[in-house]
């Protein structure tokens, strides 16, 4: 029996490649991911207005049949839907008014009692960045890499509880861990203009112009995201002399190059701007 | 709507005190949206104080992505993204948002991540 594992909807279709290369990478690793039996979207933003419980059903559906999973844990990847299904567990759990009206909504008897797994919080504390270190090897040696964590992960800290709300520091762990060097990258958790992609192309434009920038003034040589939307606004906007320059990689799919998993089990083949530089000796 | 209703209705909404805003524009300083907003996170604050109804028709409530960049600052420690949402939210249940299916070409809809229409929908569409 794996550990119950939320894909999301964009990871079963559009961001294929991260759904790919988490199962791969944490599979070589020797943690096993169970996709729950049933699901649905997230709803993949956080109802900021007070009482807007319709908003939280879907995440909060998605919450209590893992509860019956019986692990008493949830993993999940995307940052939005890590984002959402963390919040609306917070608040199940320390806000009465919400657990009382989802619990009438879902006619189910759910309190908030799972723990809510990023993948990086599986590595440091299931695998151990320690024996992560020992295992990969010199591969990804003297490699530079900007750890873009985005806007979901970290904020609101209180309840992302994922490390500084501006500041977190797992993913610049895990980049060590890999035997490669994070570098300081300021642009680490600005957010890319995200569904303003419908809205606005100007924002997105500006922001993924000024996140390269920042990136390739601190010297990175790849940027990695746990993000599938930060990916295509990166990919989509960004010119293509930096995108070339500096390839953006989900950080699994660093993790499977570290562990010499073949690309094409990483969704890396026809991979917009060149991984190469990061494969030297494969 | 009057001046007060108009208040009391995003303190409602967004369950913060918009009066504890001191000015002091750190979030206006960290804002994603800063460059193309015609209102800084600051000016919608005092709009708001001041009871200001020009607040629920600025172009800046709906350039706001929620990343939550100015509650992680705000050193009165307001839920700016909240007071934003809850503009968008007035807007919303009079049934005026900004984003329309039609608007949308279908070569672009046929490559972005399922994830991004969901979430502009919900943020921008009533
Ligand atoms: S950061 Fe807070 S106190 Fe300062 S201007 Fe913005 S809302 Fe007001
Ligand atoms: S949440 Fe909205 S208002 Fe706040 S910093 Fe982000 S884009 Fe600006």
């Amino acid at each position: 029996m794996g550990i119950p594992y939320f894909p999301g909807c964009t990871l079963h279709v559009k961001a294929k490649e991260l759904d790919d290369s988490t199962r791969a990478a944490l599979a070589a690793l020797g943690v096993e991911l169970a996709e729950l039996p049933e699901w649905t979207c997230c709803g993949t933003v956080f109802p900021l207005a007070q009482n807007n419980y319709m908003g939280m059903v879907a995440s909060a559906r998605i919450l209590s049949n893992a509860a019956k999973q019986g692990d008493g844990r949830l993993v999940t990847v995307c940052s939005f839907c890590y984002h959402v299904l963390k919040r609306v567990n917070f608040a199940i759990k320390n806000n009465d008014e919400a657990r009382t009206k989802l619990k009438e909504y879902l006619e189910e008897d759910y309190d908030g009692g799972l723990s809510l797994l990023h993948p990086l919080e599986l590595l440091r504390d299931e695998v151990g960045f320690d024996a992560l270190r020992n295992r990969v090897g010199e591969r990804l040696k003297g490699v530079k890499v900007a750890c873009y964590y985005g806007c979901m992960l970290s904020r609101p800290a209180r309840e992302m509880d994922f490390g500084a709300p501006e500041n977190p520091t797992i993913m610049e762990e895990f980049v060590e861990a890999l035997g490669a060097e994070p570098v300081d990258f300021p642009g680490k958790t600005k957010c890319c203009g995200s569904y303003q992609v419908l809205n606005e192309h100007e924002l997105v434009a500006g922001r993924v112009k000024d996140i390269f920038k920042a990136a390739s003034l601190c010297g990175s040589q790849v940027i990695i995201t746990s993000c599938p939307l930060c990916r295509f606004n990166l990919d989509t906007f960004g010119e293509a002399e930096n995108r070339s320059k500096i390839p953006v990689l989900y950080f699994t799919q660093l993790l499977g190059i570290a562990l010499e998993i073949p690309i094409d089990r990483l969704g890396l083949a026809g991979q917009d701007g060149d991984p190469k530089p990061l494969l030297r000796e494969a | 709507m009057t001046r007060v209703e108009m208040t009391l209705q995003v303190k409602e909404i967004s369950g913060q005190n918009p009066f504890l805003c001191m000015q002091c524009g750190l979030c206006s300083a960290g804002c994603t949206g800063r460059g193309i907003m015609d209102m800084l996170p600051r000016q919608v604050m005092r709009l708001i104080q001041f009871g200001n109804a020009q607040v629920l028709d600025n172009r800046s409530i709906w350039m706001c992505t929620t990343c939550l960049t100015c509650t992680a600052r705000c050193p009165r420690g307001i839920d700016i993204a909240r007071v934003m949402e809850a503009l968008r939210t007035i807007n919303l249940r009079r049934g005026d948002g900004v984003l329309a299916p039609e608007d949308l070409a279908a070569e672009f809809l046929a490559e972005i991540p399922q994830m991004a229409l969901t979430s502009a929908f919900r943020k921008l569409s009533a």
